[in-house]
């Protein structure tokens, strides 16, 4: 096993500067991670990557206004450089009549099963094995695939400290694997993807993205074009889920506090019908999304946030609860050792509805099954304009041809205020986030 | 003046001569190891950063970013490690952990690596700039950006929200490989971003305006003299009373950014011969064929000005300009080291890396679209319906699909030549084929003013793109009505 990198000591040595320059708050946060990656490209693994990352963030404030700095080496010079050009640049900016503060420490629970040390001690060999399990098993659909993706594992190490009693060290894992695989008849192209992310090795079947990946490509030959018509759309988890973070990203920190968003208004107001409930959880073991403390050291938690069609929450770190005057709900999010702190989801789980996925479309006369698409919004207007990546077009209740050149448009509020159906049936992603299917009635598509 | 190589670690000439040194002794060590190929790269980048929001100078950071990479050729398989420490321990390290893993996938049955034997270069290349970003102190620049960001906020009252962004940066880049190759080239870069959020009742919209490149701080007084605030604010005032589009199949004129995203997304990812390998390409098996109208000539040069310039790529190559299409033909790939081996190119310098944490890959530099003989007037006096866009979003593609997505900021309704409704939130959508076929009208007003990143396989890396306006029919275009 390799030497382990202290990322201690370095935060030690820029606390004892800066504690000496009278400063108003600070914070520092080191990080460590290693990463093990096989690219495929073509027909195989084309090359594996070990890469280190280690660095220091600093974030001083002095009346009110901010100067970061960071640095990827943790060499005491260069963290005295960091510091001094921290604090020289919050003595510099100007101040920022919305920051109070900095949040105080407090305890909670650990999480549990965040790190896991079969990836903490994989080899390249172990991953590349991995990634072959992926490849081959393209071959159990059909021969003769071209491929782009790859496997990633990752180890983390991170140390916050602030000047106001937050110490906060933590480790985590993470392995994700992703498959795009494409097919050829004469001048006719069958291509999908597919992808798992987790914390551990054996909650991702390595096979079964392969396989899945290969049957989405196929079903995708002959696809065609159709008119442009208003119809519902069937709207399969991974696309659903980019409606989901549209809202999340809307509701999310400083942009919605300050009425930059679409969203800004909406707290409390129904946006859609009475059976979509939407939750953010932070606190499930072993998933993704989770930790025991967000990126400023407060306990993370689980949170309503859209409750029978109302909108229940904002996302908070503790500069947007201090401009809207409550408490943080623990949705700090710190962009690794660079000096960025902005706010956003944990895991977000939409609660099951009764019917299932095959019902739904049977009860769709004529409408487009969603497969990909990313359907994120303007995030100021919520306006969208997004092309329908895969799907298929439903008629007289049976999927039937997949489609091309097919665009969707409109504002995500009228979707959510159109979902008339939700799955029982799901994805979960990273045993945390999970999606249903779900149906939108009367979106406008443009094509033909 | 201060010298630019004063601000990056290592320039004193002693110190240069000692990265020199480290950098061959590991390609020397990964020969005697057995390695076929090996590639050291020294990569640093210091920058600075100013966040203005409505008056306020609310946040000044500097980052610094540093340590080499390490490639490999063993066993006929790649491998790749990195690390942040440019020490000889760390770097012997990261030389073994590269072999390591090349050696990790010997047996796995894929395509042998193999890179062509280019003409080794020596060189040091410092991109010399009138004002270089350092020599100016923050309190100087937040004076300026400030000013800046009030010409925006003043602009009118339903102006909401300002915001400017400044950042420079250095960035420094040594290459060493085993057919002697070693070169040394310093890149300024310069770039400030103005948003502006408008409201009228609960009506709200935002507009954005960017100016950047390989340039000094001079860059901020040549986007003052643009009026670049002034420009955000006036657009995102008048994208208030704008409507959405027309939804359907559209004849389209766009301007030199949307054209920019274009050749870039739509086509210019398909031309990168790691794609073309991969068979993530629709043009892999078009070399020689017509495959664009024959008003079509794209042009990929990082040897003109803009934010994707260089001399040097990532690989030690000598950077050329390679025409991708030439009058509807396609004659050329962008090439790395590897990919001219695979397909008995000459490489003329596309490979580059985000920082030495990654191995360099194929990327655009400045990738545009050849002038035609019209002006906009003239297009535009021969279209009798169609939309006009204008200023770009965003876009993705999917190569092997041949289909991509283009996201941009407003356009107007063409209505026998004429401009007429005000549209925003458009996005447009196609198959790359049909559309370069499609180009039936292309200008003379060629701008290269699209400086931005590009993203592909987890690396972003300086890009620019541009064209002529130039007009594409039976465009797919979303929109509400």
């Amino acid at each position: 096993m390799r030497e382990e990198v202290d990322i201690v000591t370095p935060v030690e040595r820029a606390i004892a500067r800066l504690s000496a320059t009278g400063v108003d708050f600070f914070d520092v946060f080191s990080s460590c991670s290693r990463s093990l990656k096989t690219k495929v490209m073509g027909r195989g693994i084309v090359d594996v990557n070990s890469i280190i990352d280690v660095g220091v963030g600093v974030r001083v404030f002095k009346d009110k206004g901010m100067g970061s700095a960071s640095s990827q080496s943790l060499d005491l010079s260069d963290i005295e450089e960091t510091v001094k050009k921290a604090v020289a640049y919050a003595n510099v900016a100007q101040p920022d009549p919305y920051f109070k503060g900095m949040p105080t420490p407090s305890r909670a629970p650990k999480v549990t099963d965040l790190c896991d040390d079969e990836v903490k001690n994989l080899n390249p060999l172990d991953v590349g094995k991995l990634t072959k399990k992926m490849i081959e098993a393209t071959r159990e659909v059909r021969q003769g695939a071209m491929m782009s993706g790859g496997v990633d594992t990752s180890r983390f190490k991170t140390y916050l400290v602030t000047s106001t009693g937050v110490d906060i060290e933590d480790q985590r894992t993470m392995v994700g694997a992703f498959l795009s695989v494409t097919y050829k008849e004469g001048e006719d192209v069958g291509s999908s993807s597919e992808f798992e992310y987790g914390i551990s090795v054996p909650e991702i079947d390595f096979a079964k993205i392969g396989k899945k990946a290969a049957r989405k490509a196929v079903e995708q030959f002959g696809s065609k074009k159709v008119e442009s018509a208003t119809l519902p759309l069937v709207i399969a988890p991974d696309p659903a889920s980019t409606l989901l973070f549209g809202l999340a990203g809307a509701i999310s920190g400083e942009a919605a506090v300050k009425g930059r968003t679409f969203a800004s208004g909406l707290l409390g107001k129904q946006i859609s019908q009475d059976f979509l409930t939407v939750v953010d959880d932070g606190t499930i073991p072993g998933a993704v999304g989770s930790d025991t403390y967000d990126g400023e050291g407060i306990p993370t938690r689980r949170l309503t946030i859209l409750d029978r069609g109302v909108l229940r929450e904002f996302l908070h770190n503790s500069y947007s609860a201090g401009i809207a005057g409550v408490k943080t709900n623990a949705h700090a999010q710190r962009g690794g050792y660079g000096i960025s702190v902005g706010a956003g989801p944990t895991n977000l789980l939409v609660r099951p509805g009764d019917c299932s996925k095959d019902e739904m479309i049977a009860d769709t006369r004529r409408g487009v099954l969603v497969t990909g698409a990313m359907l994120y919004p303007n995030p100021v207007t919520g306006e969208f304009s997004s092309t329908l990546d895969e799907g298929f077009l439903i008629e007289n209740g049976e999927k039937g041809h997949p489609v091309k050149n097919l665009m969707a448009g409109g504002h995500l509020l009228e979707l959510y205020r159109g979902v008339d159906m939700i799955s029982k049936e799901g994805r979960t992603y990273g045993r945390g986030h999970f999606v249903p299917y779900v149906r939108v009635s009367g979106v406008r598509l443009s094509g033909n | 003046m201060i010298s630019p190589l004063t601000l990056i670690t290592g320039n004193s000439r002693a110190e240069r001569a000692r990265l020199r040194d480290l950098l061959h002794s590991i390609v020397q060590r990964g020969l005697e190891q057995g390695s076929s190929f090996c590639e050291a790269r020294f990569f640093e980048n210091r920058g600075n950063s100013v966040v203005i929001e409505n008056g306020v100078a609310k946040a000044l950071g500097s980052r610094i970013s540093r340590g080499v990479g390490v490639r490999v050729i063993f066993g006929r398989r790649w491998g790749f490690a990195s690390t942040n420490v440019p020490s000889r321990a760390s770097t012997e390290t990261a030389l073994d952990d590269a072999v390591s893993a090349a050696r990790s996938i010997a047996n796995s049955g894929t395509e042998e690596a193999q890179v062509i034997t280019p003409m080794p270069e020596t060189g040091t290349v410092v991109h010399d700039v009138k004002t270089p970003p350092d020599a100016v102190s923050p309190e100087q620049k937040v004076k300026q950006i400030l000013d800046m960001e009030k010409t925006a906020k003043s602009f009118d009252e339903r102006v909401k929200d300002t915001f400017v962004n400044y950042r420079d940066s250095w960035t420094k880049v040594a290459v060493c490989n085993s057919f002697g190759t070693s070169v040394e080239e310093v890149t300024p870069r310069t770039y400030v971003y103005c948003r502006v959020i408008s409201k009228e009742g609960a009506n709200m919209q935002t507009a954005v305006e960017y100016s950047g490149g390989v340039e000094g701080y001079e860059l901020i007084e040549r986007a003052q003299s643009e009026e670049l605030p002034r420009k955000t604010a006036n657009k995102a005032v008048k994208l208030l009373s704008a409507r959405s589009p027309p939804r359907g199949t559209h004849t389209v004129i766009v301007d030199q950014r949307v054209g920019g995203l274009f050749m870039h997304e739509a086509f210019g990812h398909n031309s990168e011969a790691d794609a073309v390998l991969g068979g993530q390409s629709i043009i892999a098996d078009k070399m020689g064929q017509k495959i664009a109208s024959e008003l079509v000539t794209i042009v990929d040069d990082p040897t003109v000005p803009g934010n994707g310039s260089y001399t040097y790529d990532h690989e030690g190559v000598m950077a050329e300009p390679h025409t991708i299409v030439k009058e509807g033909v396609l004659v050329g790939f962008l090439h790395s080291l590897e990919s001219a081996a695979k397909l008995r190119a000459r490489p003329q310098g596309s490979a580059r890396a985000q920082s030495h944490q990654y191995p360099p890959i194929i990327r655009m530099s400045n990738t545009y679209l050849a002038p035609g003989p019209m002006t906009l007037d003239e297009i535009l006096r021969d279209t009798k319906t169609g939309l006009y866009l204008t200023g770009s979003h965003s876009g993705y593609v999917e190569t092997q699909k041949g289909r991509f997505t283009c996201r941009v900021e407003q356009g107007w309704l063409i209505e026998n030549g004429n401009l007429t409704e005000h549209l925003r939130d458009v996005s447009f959508s196609g198959l790359t084929l049909d559309a370069l076929k499609n180009i039936s009208a292309v200008g003379k007003d060629l701008r290269i003013d699209a400086p931005g990143t590009c993203g592909k396989d987890d690396q972003s890396i300086s890009t620019d793109a541009g064209a002529p306006h130039f007009r594409i029919d039976g465009i797919v275009v979303g929109g509400r009505t």
